[in-house]
């Protein structure tokens, strides 16, 4: 589904990422970890092309990110991202926040659009809050809008960069409960976060990340008990405490 | 002290002044025009990609507002000219007027757009949007809020300026108050009327731009 091969950035002088190769297949749910300024971010970014790539190939569904005849809009209508800071429209209701992509990429109806958005409003759990404006909800509330807005446009890939970083502890909860039945689910989902126990419970693979470069990956269970790389061993260490 | 304010000077001269008025009207009306259009081309060249449409921008910018109006207006009055361009005073004082204001219209706008986080522009674009869409939908509702009150500003101090007019015989309100002051000799009188004439100008724009505010604010 997604597929690194050899992929490289730079920023000027800045060596980002450094010769990464990772395939994730489809249904398959990723999570990357790593101390901060890392990459992970960045590497997140690359896949939906808001960052772009030095040298290298990255490929989504076969087609490739970089090349400049692949139709970008396009390509990215089936990858919906969350942020750290939800990055909701502020002048525009919860509806129409949801509603935008799908009327103007998809060339969805209204109707049709504001019923799909009112399904996944619902799914989210917050379908009474369709007319209210972002600045009216709480952070919780406002990254399962967030959420749902990815969701409308029926991607492929959802990825998440740290997308209960900037919430109060008490609502963190809330949204990896969605985040946690999406995977369920089987949708695709590549996953920034400092949240191990989400890490540990829903993926099927954790990167660890360092220094612009993927360390070590594994499967959660080994991966959290027996690190193999002293980097990844001391990082997990310090979280513990 | 009874000929400081000589209302007579008012009555005699009205059609003066009124003529005076509807040029400076005319005048402003056109200025404010070119001045958008190319303060709106310049805000989206100091925003763009390209670096030397941002370098041009950047430069048009800097240049305009550091110098003075009257430079402005001289050059397209007097030394077009010599160029072989020969502008009436109201097209060179329009044209000095509406460039000169265009920079800081630019300003404005540049500063409205890039008020709105870098973050909703990565929403919008991450959905599929198209950067026109992303203009159209995201940004520019949201930068209008910010660049209504020094736009509203701007087009306040464009009609003031517009008495630059009278320096190069533009016929304006200036222009004519100047005439009534070298026949009547009354200066303070006739230049207090003329300032009326002025606020009947300043003032209701001023109250239309408060207007707006306020429904924006509203808005969400
Ligand atoms: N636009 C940019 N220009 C130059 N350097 C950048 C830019 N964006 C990020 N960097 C640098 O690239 C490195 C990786 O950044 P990135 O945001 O991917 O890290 P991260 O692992 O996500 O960190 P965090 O956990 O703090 O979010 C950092 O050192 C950062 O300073
Ligand atoms: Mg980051």
């Amino acid at each position: 589904m997604i597929r690194f091969h050899h992929v490289n950035k730079h920023y000027g002088q800045f060596h980002v990422l450094k010769d990464i190769n990772l395939e994730i297949q489809s249904g398959e749910v990723v999570v990357i970890i790593g101390p901060s300024g890392s990459g992970k971010s960045t590497l997140l970014r690359c896949i939906n092309r808001l960052e772009t790539i030095t040298d290298g190939e990255l490929t989504v569904d076969g087609v490739s990110v970089g090349d400049r005849k692949t139709n970008i809009n396009e390509l990215r209508r089936d990858i919906g991202m969350v942020f750290q800071h939800f990055n909701l429209y502020p002048h525009m209701s919860v509806l129409k926040n949801i509603t935008l992509a799908p009327i103007r990429v998809s060339k969805a109806s209204p109707k049709e659009a504001s019923e799909t958005a009112m399904y996944y409003l619902q799914k989210v759990g917050i379908p009474d809050k369709a007319d209210a404006y972002p600045s009216q909800l709480s952070g919780g509330q406002q990254q399962r809008v967030a959420i749902a807005r990815g969701l409308a446009m029926k991607p492929k890939i959802m990825l998440f960069d740290e997308p209960t970083s900037a919430l109060d502890p008490e609502m963190v909860g809330e949204v990896l409960d969605v985040m946690k039945s999406l995977a369920k689910e089987g949708m695709t989902m590549v996953v920034v976060t400092h949240e191990m126990g989400f890490a540990r419970e829903v993926a099927d693979r954790v990167i660890f990340m360092d220094h612009g470069q993927i360390v070590e990956e594994g499967d959660p269970a080994t991966f959290f008990t027996q690190p193999k790389e002293e980097r990844a061993r001391q990082f997990l260490s310090r979280l513990n405490h | 002290m009874s000929d400081l304010l000589d209302i007579s000077i008012l009555i005699d001269y009205q059609d003066v002044y009124w003529k005076g008025f509807f040029i400076t009207l005319k005048a402003s009306v056109f200025a404010l025009i070119l001045s958008f259009i190319l303060g709106v081309i310049i805000a989206v060249f100091r925003i763009s990609t390209v670096k030397s449409l941002r370098w041009f921008g950047t430069a048009y910018v800097e240049y305009i507002r550091n110098i003075p109006l009257l430079i402005l207006v001289f050059v397209f009055y007097n030394g077009l000219p010599s160029i072989g361009v020969n502008l009436d005073s109201f097209m060179a004082g329009g044209l000095g007027l509406g460039i000169y204001t265009s920079a800081f219209i630019a300003e404005a706008i540049r500063a409205g757009i890039q008020s709105v986080p870098k973050g909703h522009v990565e929403a919008a674009r991450s959905s599929g949007l198209t950067y026109l869409q992303t203009m159209r939908f995201v940004v520019l509702p949201q930068a209008i809020k910010i660049v209504l009150p020094p736009l509203g500003n701007q087009f306040i101090n464009l009609v003031k300026n517009s008495s630059i007019f009278g320096v190069i015989a533009g016929g304006d309100l200036m222009y004519q108050a100047d005439i009534i002051n070298s026949e009547t000799f009354q200066t303070v009188s006739v230049y207090l009327f003329v300032a009326l004439f002025y606020l009947l100008l300043t003032i209701p724009l001023s109250l239309f731009v408060n207007y707006l505010e306020r429904r924006l604010a509203r808005a969400y």
